[in-house]
């Protein structure tokens, strides 16, 4: 446990520190709300309006959870296809490269245009796509880089391809989900705020830190942006809590 | 030290090889013969290790006795049966020089896996592996990860999973390799204690000299370019125990061996001088 507390201080401490610079930087230069808001006027806000931003939190977070399960279900399809057939990988991988580079600011509008504007299906749909390609590129690799010597010894217990997947593939792949899930999660999350920029119902995050900024109420903007790095971080950690909980072998050194 | 009589089956010849050839890239360019025209018969409980330098063919051979390969040509019989008719009915164990566990099973369950892809139920499983623990002195780490085992120890959980489904034969690709000189002598009695309580047949990959006299009953040759038999060299030092190393008789089987290697080197270079005139 005390290994532990030496883990967390030092980064605790230099929070604490930068906070604190932050916080005399205002009050010393006296730097107005509008472009730099104290920390302790951001946290005034943050807790006064906690429920507001409690519901923005979640709503924001239900998409990006949505966009997270739909697209990672996607990705997952998508990576056993292109283990079992080299030329659909082929094909996958440019074209999933292609789609990460899509910027998804180009992409709301029209996807707003094209589905309900005023449903929830347009950010879900910009979620996934961003979900996607982390998601693909790491299980498919998961699954094709074994190493050679486990195929060999399957191979010699006459094991059939089916069998091969089930009992090597999919547990290699499993540190490999993870790691991709890890970059998704946040990612999941940025894309299901910055999609609400673009109109739409107005209770999420993104749409408030908008709405915030517009109205100069810069405390409460930030306020919303802090409850943005809450739940990007939340998603994070809940990925990492899954992580140690199904797969205590990864972070290991692997056996030879 | 062999066990001619322990089977009792009508084969009596664990792997019988003749005229095999294996040549990668027929008719290309870039053509490499492996292995040329292998003649090789390993009598039931046998202990026979292959030695010879990087590239003599000595693991393409084990591995087209295991049928991890085809041979391009030749006659190839393992435990009486084809070689794939032998892997189909895991008629061979294999290790190799990566102990190649799945770091997501415990040790227990690595050795159950070629009983679980068999169909075995669980309880049955469980206790063939926990015996074949017990063989190998791990049982008390049954339920470790690999990753918690030293090289030596994960080797021995290869080793026994190789013998799970009880086969007749051993094929064993440098499983000492990657370990220190002190783990390997005392995997080598360790294989060897396990080989006379099981009286399996050992095909053993090797290019260390020591080792190859140390285990085996006949030390098979070979030299590269092209990869084939140049000598069979028989060891009589019957049983093996702490002073077998430091014995008159050892280091006059391993300097036959060191010659036969060398002899064979010389006589390509040879060749290839008179080749060039």
């Amino acid at each position: 446990m005390s290994e532990r507390l030496r883990a967390i201080w030092p980064p605790v401490l230099i929070a604490i520190l930068f906070l604190a610079a932050w916080e005399a930087l205002v009050i010393v230069q006296e730097i107005k709300p509008y472009l730099l808001p104290a920390p302790t006027l951001i946290w005034e806000n943050f807790t006064k309006d906690l429920g507001l931003m409690w519901s923005a939190a979640f709503y924001t977070g239900t998409t990006a959870f949505l966009g997270l399960v739909f697209g990672t279900i996607v990705a997952t399809a998508f990576a056993f296809m292109a283990q079992r057939v080299g030329i659909i990988n082929n094909l996958i991988t440019p074209l999933a490269a292609g789609l990460a580079a899509v910027p998804i600011i180009a992409l709301t509008p029209i996807l707003n245009n094209m589905f309900n504007i005023t449903s929830r299906t347009p950010r879900v749909l910009v979620t996934m796509i961003i979900v996607f390609f982390p998601m693909f590129v790491n299980i498919t690799r998961g699954l094709i880089q074994v190493q050679p010597v486990q195929l060999e010894l399957l191979r010699s217990l006459n094991t059939k391809p089916r069998t091969t997947l089930r009992v090597l593939r999919i547990p290699n792949a499993i540190p490999f989900f993870f790691t991709g899930l890890k970059i998704a999660a946040p990612l999941a999350v940025i894309a299901a705020l910055v999609a609400e920029y673009f109109g739409g119902p107005q209770q999420g995050l993104g749409s408030r830190i908008a709405s915030a900024a517009a109205n100069t109420a810069y405390g409460r903007a930030w306020a919303y942006v802090v409850a943005s790095i809450i739940t990007g971080l939340l998603f994070y950690l809940i990925v990492l809590a899954v992580e140690k909980w199904t797969t205590p072998w990864t972070g290991r050194t692997r056996s030879t | 030290m062999t066990n001619p009589t322990d089977t009792g089956s009508a084969r009596n010849e664990a792997v019988r090889a003749r005229g095999v050839w294996k040549i990668f890239n027929e008719g290309q360019p870039n053509e490499v013969t492996a292995l040329q025209d292998v003649d090789l018969t390993v009598s039931d409980g046998e202990f026979v290790s292959l030695i010879g330098p990087s590239g003599c063919g000595k693991s393409t051979l084990l591995r087209v006795i295991a049928d991890l390969t085809d041979a391009t040509r030749g006659d190839l019989s393992v435990a009486g049966v084809t070689p794939h008719e032998a892997r189909r009915q895991q008629l061979y164990g294999i290790a190799f020089q990566q102990a190649a566990l799945f770091e997501w099973r415990t040790v227990q369950r690595n050795v159950e896996l070629p009983l679980e892809l068999q169909g075995w139920d669980k309880k049955k499983r469980a206790a063939r592996a926990l015996e074949l623990l017990e063989m190998v002195q791990l049982a008390d780490f049954a339920s470790h990860r690999p990753w918690e085992l030293s090289g030596g120890m994960q080797q021995r959980v290869a080793i026994a999973r190789s013998l799970a489904v009880d086969p007749p034969l051993l094929l064993m690709d440098e499983p000492f390799g990657a370990l220190d000189e002190m783990t390997r002598e005392r995997m080598q009695n360790e294989l060897l204690r396990i080989r006379n309580e099981t009286g399996k047949s050992i095909i053993f990959v090797t290019h260390s000299i020591p080792e190859a006299v140390y285990l085996s009953d006949r030390v098979v040759v070979m030299s590269p370019r092209p990869g084939r038999i140049t000598h069979i060299v028989d060891v009589n030092l019957g049983e093996r125990n702490e002073d077998t190393r430091e014995s008159e008789s050892f280091f006059e089987s391993v300097t036959a061996v060191r010659e036969a290697l060398r002899g064979r080197s010389s006589g390509s270079a040879v060749r290839a001088r008179i080749g060039e005139v």
